[in-house]
């Protein structure tokens, strides 16, 4: 055993010295003289001793003790069982059964069964309807039975010991505590099992490991305020106990995720955009260049708002500079899309479908050359909701600006993202196709467990684009959407459990936003 | 994205090269902005990214693009200059369907396999390109039975004819309402009073486009070598694209094309001419503008060839700058970046390095998203469990359950009434939750931070970010989040004042409009125990909102 099993409770301690300095008792002298609260801490202590070892037990022997049951303590009440009144009645000159019945200290029946009593044992005798008492019989069991049991338990004893009663007397108490139906009994008779203990060997070890030292369970002021502790030894906790729940606030753990993109990109020098969720058709579609005809912008892919509600119109410059760069090009190198650009279109109040949208606003505000934005943007598509598809979902968007901006910054850049924004390993960048950048470029990375997946798109913004906004650089475009990356770091396959309303769906998902978007850390 | 389904066996024998595999092949797509969506035998379906480009929707477009990048360009169309055949335009049909384009094809019998494949073509250029047929769409014919020149008119809904796929006769009307490719377009020609046919000379119906074809001469069977194709639209440039793009389609199969004279009366709009158009969209950069562009520095050769192998068929240097004419089925040259593109795309991105930007810029978040960062940890340390909501809604929830004193901004065109409105609070986000989590550990305290919708008097809309909390548990109440925002204010260093508030949506005499610094900021009290009841919540509920900027402080 080690000594921190070993370790003892200062009632453990109080029982062990006890048995040490007087060796073999009994558990009742114990109770008595050990100096133990209450026999619950004696209980709990010597089991805990008898477990370990530290006590043993040497005998046990069995002790019966008698009490009064209801009929004995109603005799008490009235000052007499029926057979010695019988008795005193029968000296006192009655001479019929029948007579004494009309005192109603007790029942005709019991009466009638203290009679048959008496007859048994020989001390009274029938002559016809008469009774007489047998002439010589002064020593009855009865009287001895009230001398010895029922006058101390009235002068405040609890209880008997048996043993210590007359032989008559202890046979008449076993007679009338019956087993059973105790509700009609006159005796109880309780059996008793006292225990004797030992201290073992291990068990005087502990005693010196612990003597002269307290063992400290709650660190109480107390404690700290007397200096207790500098004596003792502080008890050992077990440490396999499951710890309890507890329940507190905590930030949304796709908040989280989006909060840790957030500062990444502040970390590599963006400066962060913001802007409204619902955006003219102008800077939404008409400043990216994307012709008024075409397919994205159609009734089923974009959301309008209802007649009467509208969004502040652009400024009447950069309006008619975007309608003509649509029309024919002019101020773009361009020949343009070459349709009737409609000016009232361009007013019309969408949810914003792509956060490229902010990037045009900021190209329109003057911004910083060289100058790097970001903005995390709630974008609004035409989808029906399921499990791969919200009603509005997160992008991150930017644009960096620069005299000497080119395709293969644009890559450098991606490549930047994909190891410090995603956690990947590996990427590749592949021509893609988005209506306001040229050339256009999309990024794959490769996913520990899916393999490529797509990993945002970019671009240099097409010259229509920058030029009638006012910016006569080179702009470097990106965009990126965050929820399914959410989801594979959090190990969610329903887009839907990211605003959950279900509190107990949402107290039960992982929280790791240090883990990046492949779900690696770094 | 366009997807089509194609043969591998047809991809390479069309592109004169060997199936390199699928990992190769993967490689090779980047050339036409194409990725793999699913490979399984002969059958290989491939995504197309490009939506500006329709010639490469095809078998043909794709062999043609690994074709001369492997052997430089070619000739397309070389044949159709001349011609005796004429289309005559309607005037009638200017406000339905002014502009029609149309070619013939012979030589080349298309079997069984290969009809599909044009019907595909076809079918896909209509739908993506032709917007479901609204802006274009095309039919093919059996030639020798047409006899030219052929009409483009206007026809009353009663005229009669046999459409493809019927026993009998009927009126163009009746081909609208009683078969099934009438009613999925009809409202195509929606308030027409005249209906477009094509009818040859002898007075036959060859189709009632972009409906129906006739029974005759619009059913093309396998074997049938000599085919006239025609295209109809509402935009000039889509029909005549979409007819050059089934032109060359149909050469690289082997047959010749032989033009047609489109006629239209004069003022139309549409310009008579021969079909099928050879667009020439020319382009031309300097060498600076490329290296600015790509980051490298080419030698004209390299540009010039980089150029042929995208099928350019003419790229002329001229000093320190490139012309380059795209071949004549595209029609997306409108600026010399489209250009440098095609020559970036033609060398693989693969074979540009990498850089990093120079040059300083400072990172710097939004100051509000700053204050909402040092708002939510306020909430997180008093105990709040943070949400997030959509930001679309349903005026039920939105406004109706939870008796909003202001209506929300709805959608014109909601894909569901579920996802009908914008919200205007996030409170019934929050009540949301409370009615789904009954059986999570009581008491809840939430919030969430985030964007909402307000529109002002003359329906301006503008974002703005709103804090709102939420306490629920069988001892909640206005203690409960008071107590919130005299944390949130100490801290903020804001001063609060309650005054008595009148809002639907709480208990009368336990709601307070909050004043913050002295502004209006927003309201707290008690949830009405009628909005709890439409809300299916069983236990009390105290909530608060506001303006998250009033704790600028």
């Amino acid at each position: 055993m080690t000594a921190e099993e070993r370790n003892l409770h200062p009632l453990e301690v109080i029982l062990l010295s006890f048995l040490g300095k007087n060796g073999k008792s009994t558990e009742k002298e114990i109770l008595e003289r050990s100096g133990l609260p209450d026999e619950g801490s004696y209980r709990r202590a010597v089991e805990w001793l008898l477990s370990r070892g530290l006590v043993r037990e040497v005998d046990r022997t069995e002790r019966e003790f008698v009490r009064l049951g209801p009929v004995g303590r109603a005799n008490l009440d009235v000052g007499s069982t029926p057979e010695t009144a019988l008795l005193r009645k029968l000296t006192d000159g009655v001479r019929t059964l029948r007579e004494a019945q009309e005192d109603v200290t007790f029942d005709r029946g019991r009466w009638g069964s203290a009679f048959g009593a008496l007859l048994k044992d020989g001390l009274v005798r029938k002559d016809g309807d008469g009774v007489e008492l047998v002439p010589g019989m002064h020593e009855d069991v009865f009287s001895r039975v009230w001398k010895h049991v029922y006058l101390p338990l009235r002068e405040g004893e609890k209880e008997l010991e048996i043993s210590t009663l007359p032989e008559d007397v202890a046979g008449l108490v076993r007679e009338r505590s019956p087993k059973r139906g105790r509700g009609k009994a006159e005796f109880q008779v309780v059996t008793v099992v006292e225990r004797s203990l030992e201290i073992t060997g291990e068990g005087r070890k502990a005693l010196e490991e612990a003597s002269g030292r307290t063992t400290i369970g709650a660190i109480t002021p107390e404690v700290l305020s007397k200096g207790s502790w500098k004596d003792a030894d502080f008890r050992k906790y077990a440490l396999d106990i499951p710890p309890a729940r507890i329940h507190t606030g905590r930030l949304h753990p796709y908040k989280q995720f989006l909060d840790t993109v957030r500062k990444r990109f502040v970390s590599l020098g963006f400066t962060e955009m913001e802007g409204s969720v619902a955006e003219s058709e102008f800077w939404n579609n008409d400043a990216l260049f994307m012709p008024q005809f075409h397919p994205a912008r159609d009734i089923h892919d974009v959301y309008h708002l209802r007649e009467g509600y509208t969004v502040p119109p652009p400024p009447r410059d950069l309006l008619e500079n975007v309608a003509s760069a649509h029309e024919n090009g002019e101020g773009t190198g361009g020949r343009g899309w070459g349709y009737p650009f409609d000016r009232k279109m361009a007013l019309k109040a969408v949810m914003r479908s792509q956060g490229t949208a902010l990037s045009a606003r900021t190209l329109a505000s003057g911004p910083e050359i060289p100058g790097k934005y970001f903005g995390m943007a709630r974008c609004f598509r035409y989808d029906q909701v399921d499990s791969t598809h919200l009603p509005d979902f997160f992008q991150v968007e930017g644009i960096v600006l620069g005299r000497d901006m080119t395709l293969r910054h644009l890559m450098g850049l991606l490549g930047l993202f994909a190891r410090e924004i995603a956690g990947a390993r590996d990427y590749k960048f592949l021509p893609g196709y988005f209506p306001f950048t040229e050339p256009s470029v999309e990024m794959h990375i490769l996913h520990p467990r899916l393999g490529w997946i797509e990993g945002g798109g970019a671009g240099l913004f097409r010259p229509e684009v920058r030029l009638p906004l006012g910016i006569d650089v080179p702009v470097i475009a990106w965009g990126l959407g965050l929820d399914r990356m959410a989801m594979l770091a959090m190990g969610l396959d329903d887009i839907r459990d990211l605003v959950t309303p279900d509190l107990s769906r949402l107290r039960s998902m992982k929280v790791k936003p240090d883990r990046l978007l492949t779900g690696r850390e770094e | 994205m366009p997807k089509v389904d194609l043969s591998r066996k047809d991809l390479f024998t069309l592109a004169g090269i060997d199936d390199p595999g699928d990992a190769a092949l993967a490689d090779l797509l980047s050339l036409v902005k194409g990725e793999i969506d699913n490979s399984d035998g002969d059958r290989l379906k491939i995504e197309l990214n490009d939506t500006n480009r329709p010639d490469l929707w095809c078998t043909e477009g794709i062999a043609r693009a690994l074709r001369c990048h492997a052997r430089g360009p070619e000739k397309h169309l070389s044949s159709a200059n001349r011609t005796d055949l004429e289309i005559r335009v309607d005037g009638s049909l200017e406000e339905v369907r002014p502009f029609v384009a149309a070619f013939t094809a012979c030589g080349w019998a298309p079997d069984e396999k290969g009809l599909e494949s044009l019907i595909q073509v076809q079918e896909k250029l209509a739908s993506s390109f032709g917007r479901n047929r609204k802006t274009a769409a095309a039919g093919f014919y059996r030639l020798d039975e047409i006899v030219f020149p052929v009409k483009y008119r206007g026809a009353s809904p009663d005229t009669r004819y046999v459409p493809l796929g019927e026993d009998g006769e009927m009126s163009l009307r009746e081909v609208l309402g009683k078969t099934d490719t009438g009613r999925e377009y009809a409202h195509i020609l929606e308030g027409a009073s005249v209906y477009p046919v094509i009818e040859d000379s002898s007075g036959g119906i060859l189709s009632f486009p972009p409906i129906l074809n006739s029974r005759g001469t619009g059913r093309v069977r396998p074997g049938d070598s000599n085919l006239f194709c025609e295209v109809t639209g509402t935009d000039w440039n889509t029909v005549q694209l979409m007819a050059t793009i089934l032109a060359c389609n149909l050469e690289d199969r082997g047959a010749v094309i032989t033009p047609i004279r489109v006629v239209y009366p004069d003022g139309h709009p549409g310009r008579t001419g021969l079909c099928p158009v050879r667009f020439a969209d020319g382009m031309t950069a300097t060498m600076d503008d490329i290296e600015s562009i790509l980051g490298v520095k080419l030698e004209p050769g390299e540009v010039a060839d980089a150029l042929r192998a995208m099928d350019y068929p003419e790229v002329r240097i001229d000093g320190n700058s490139v012309t380059g004419v795209m071949p004549p089925y595209r029609h997306d040259g409108i600026h010399m970046a489209d250009m440098v593109e095609d020559i970036a795309v033609s060398l693989g991105y693969g074979s540009f390095e990498p850089l990093l930007p120079g040059g300083f810029t400072r990172g710097r978040s939004s100051p509000l998203a700053d204050l909402a960062d040092a708002v939510r940890l306020l909430m997180v340390g008093a105990g709040f469990e943070e949400i997030l909501r959509p930001v679309l809604t349903g005026m039920e929830k939105a406004a109706v359950r939870t008796r909003a004193p202001e209506p929300p901004v709805a959608l014109a065109n909601p894909m569901t009434a579920e996802y009908g409105v914008v919200r205007n609070s996030l409170v019934p986000g929050l009540l949301e939750v409370e009615s789904t989590s009954a059986y999570a550990w009581y008491p809840h305290r939430i919030f969430e931070v985030g964007e909402v919708l307000r529109a002002d008097d003359e329906g301006v809309c503008a974002t703005e970010i709103f804090l709102a909390g939420v306490v629920c548990g069988n001892e909640a109440n206005f203690g409960d989040v008071h107590s919130v925002l005299g944390h949130l204010c100490l801290a903020r260093d804001v001063t609060l004042e309650l005054k008595p508030g009148d809002d639907p949506r709480f208990v009368p005499g336990r709601c307070a409009g909050i004043v913050m610094d002295g502004r209006d900021s927003g309201v707290v009290g008690e949830v009405h125990p009628a909005v709890l009841e439409a809300w299916g919540i069983t236990r009390p509920v105290a909530a608060f909102e506001i303006r998250l900027d009033s704790l600028g402080g």
